[in-house]
């Protein structure tokens, strides 16, 4: 006879009360749980990759403010009241929360659009330019050179929308997609009427997170520098302000305390991630508690089969069965069993994630097509936890 | 090995023991390897009582066991293991065979422990005490004298220093008992084993060196 034989008489004797509808109740237990941890993991880790981890998911990762000194009744009015100065742009950037600063500049010259045809208008417009990473959609051909006639520029989304849904309407004109704006051609008009120069601009891109009309900073840079008001280019009325979370309250009360003033609908979906992030971790814990008792399940089937194998394990215990042989037998009988539920559990896990990144894509974001580091580890934790708790209830059960 | 008990007093026994005179209970006795003693034991003095406590299954006594330098009642349980797969050997009164294991699966699961015993030499002893036929009947249908000699041929199959035996052939009738006595005498002796023999009356089974009143 073989060990495989003298294994086969002690499966026998010890697991011959193991009732097959209670394994799989409790494997079952043992996967749920499991497969809840892990995947609360996974979503705890995807959500911080979307938020702070990839750059191709920047519009969710970070919430960008546009920032500026409140205009009150008492320095209305002042020069240079509402302007930054360098010490204070370099305070914020040292603030709380705050990741990046970037100074918006405006035009310091003139500028005047008109365009002909159904769409007649003529007007002063104001232009701004921001560091080139704070642009989101950022067009191909965002550049500008002195002599050039075409000038690009980025309207704000919000702009469009009102033309659409509440000025055309009114006025009985058409309504005008992204795309055929992009078609239009504007006159701009540059400068005092000495050193008049004209380009023609042309709408390449709409953002949803600058509320005005962007230039290229090197066109900025050259009209302030060519027709602006000597000493008046160098100040900085606005900035943008790339924040982790803008709703943490040292956040807002720096803001507050300085009296500067920002959009506080971003503020509001800063709250709305915090709360996510709040489920996630109720959605955490609420695993640990299924793990916890999957576990449990788990530990009572074993401990159940032993009690039932009681007299045939006091009798082996009495020929000369050690605890630590016997242990080590029942150990090996239901080990392989966890192993293959955890790594179940973990195939489920990583089936979710395919899933997920293959329909985040929809939106305009991605995820990696594996979980990461987090959730293999915590698959390492959970795994070495259950071997050692089932390790110690079996030995437990044996030496009683 | 030697056996050394000292003050030995089984806690349920108390009064009974205090009151009796025995040449172990409350009492020092050393039992040298190689000695063959017969415990005469009349009913209700603890004869299966010291066989268990020698063997360590109860430890519900005043005084100690020692065999060799070892202390049962402190002795780790893998300790106790050890000694009772490689020193001590048991025959049990009440048998303790495995009823859902055939008679050969029975004695398998003593003899995959060290493998100090062949599988054809199992056979032969099976052949022997005359219950070869009965290798593959399970244990619950076996007759109490078949059982008994399944018992004592598993008592054997493990190298050992002292054999305790607790009325052995109390089932059995002459000539099976005989044949019992042979084998056991037999591998005691290859062995250079001791044995210790407890029963209610006085016997002849083997040419004990000494024997002590319970």
């Amino acid at each position: 006879m073989s060990d495989k034989v003298q294994k086969g008489i002690l499966n026998k004797l010890l697991l011959r009360t193991q009732h097959k509808s209670r394994l799989w109740a409790a494997l079952v237990a043992l996967c749920v749980g499991s497969t809840m941890l892990l995947v609360s993991v996974l979503i705890w880790w995807n959500f911080q990759e979307l938020l702070y981890g990839n750059n191709q998911n920047e519009s969710i990762a970070s919430t960008y403010l546009i920032v500026g000194k409140k205009v009150t009744d008492q320095n209305m009015g002042m020069a240079n009241a509402t302007v930054f100065t360098p010490a204070e742009i370099d305070e914020l950037k040292h603030a709380p929360q705050v990741q990046d600063v970037g100074v918006i500049s405006a035009n310091h010259f003139p500028v005047y659009a008109s365009m002909g045809g159904k769409l007649a208008f003529a007007t002063d417009m104001p232009l701004e330019c921001v560091p080139d990473k704070f642009i989101d959609n950022m067009p191909d051909a965002w550049k500008w050179e002195p002599g050039n006639p075409n000038l690009p520029i980025i309207v704000s989304s919000q702009f469009l929308d009102i033309y659409n849904y509440v000025f055309a309407p009114s006025q009985g004109l058409p309504q005008l997609s992204q795309s055929s704006v992009k078609n239009i051609a504007l006159n701009l008009e540059v400068g005092s009427d000495a050193g008049k120069e004209r380009v023609t601009a042309h709408v390449v891109g709409f953002s949803d997170r600058i509320g005005s009309v962007l230039a290229p900073k090197s066109f900025i840079d050259y009209g302030n520098q060519k027709f602006g008001r000597p000493g008046s280019t160098d100040a900085v009325s606005q900035l943008i302000i790339k924040a982790k979370d803008p709703s943490d309250l040292k956040f807002t009360s720096y803001l507050k305390s300085h009296d500067y003033s920002t959009n506080s609908e971003n503020l509001r979906w800063s709250r709305i991630r915090s709360v996510v992030e709040v489920v996630t971790s109720a959605t955490g814990l609420l695993a640990l508690l299924l793990l916890g008792i999957g576990t449990l399940v788990f530990i009572l089937f074993i401990e159940l089969t032993i009690a039932h194998a009681r007299s045939s394990l006091t009798l082996l215990l009495e020929i000369g069965y050690s605890p630590a042989f016997l242990s080590s037998f029942m150990i090996s009988r239901f080990m392989p069993m966890v192993i293959v539920t955890i790594l179940l559990s973990m195939g489920l896990t990583c089936a979710v994630q395919v899933a997920a990144s293959v329909a985040i894509k929809s939106e305009g974001l991605s995820l990696a097509a594996l979980p990461g580091w987090p959730v293999w580890a915590a698959l390492a934790i959970n795994l070495l936890m259950l071997v050692a708790l089932i390790s110690r209830s079996i030995r437990r059960a044996i030496s009683k | 090995m030697v056996l050394s008990l000292q003050g030995l007093i089984p806690v349920p026994l108390r009064e009974k023991v205090m009151a009796g005179k025995s040449s172990i209970w409350n009492n020092s006795c050393v039992f040298r390897q190689g000695e063959s003693v017969f415990v005469q034991a009349p009913s209700g003095t603890g004869k299966t009582t010291l066989i268990h406590i020698l063997y360590g299954i109860r430890t519900d006594y005043e005084g100690s066991v020692k065999w060799e330098e070892k202390t049962l009642n402190i002795i780790p349980a893998d300790a106790l293991a050890t000694l009772r797969k490689s020193d001590i050997s048991v025959i049990f009164q009440d048998l303790r065979l495995f009823p859902e294991l055939t008679t050969l699966e029975n004695l398998e699961a003593k003899r995959r422990l060290t493998n100090s015993v062949s599988e054809p030499q199992v056979l032969e002893w099976l052949a022997r005490l005359g219950i070869r036929e009965k290798a593959h009947s399970l244990g619950r249908t076996l007759s109490y004298g078949e059982q008994q000699r399944v018992a004592i041929i598993r008592a054997l199959l493990q190298p050992f220093s002292w054999l305790l035996m607790d009325e052995p052939f109390s089932h059995l009738d002459k000539a099976n008992t005989a044949r019992a006595i042979e084998l056991i005498t037999e591998v005691v002796q290859q062995r250079n084993a001791g044995m210790i023999l407890a029963d209610l009356d006085e016997n002849n089974f083997f040419p004990y060196s000494q024997t002590v009143m319970l």
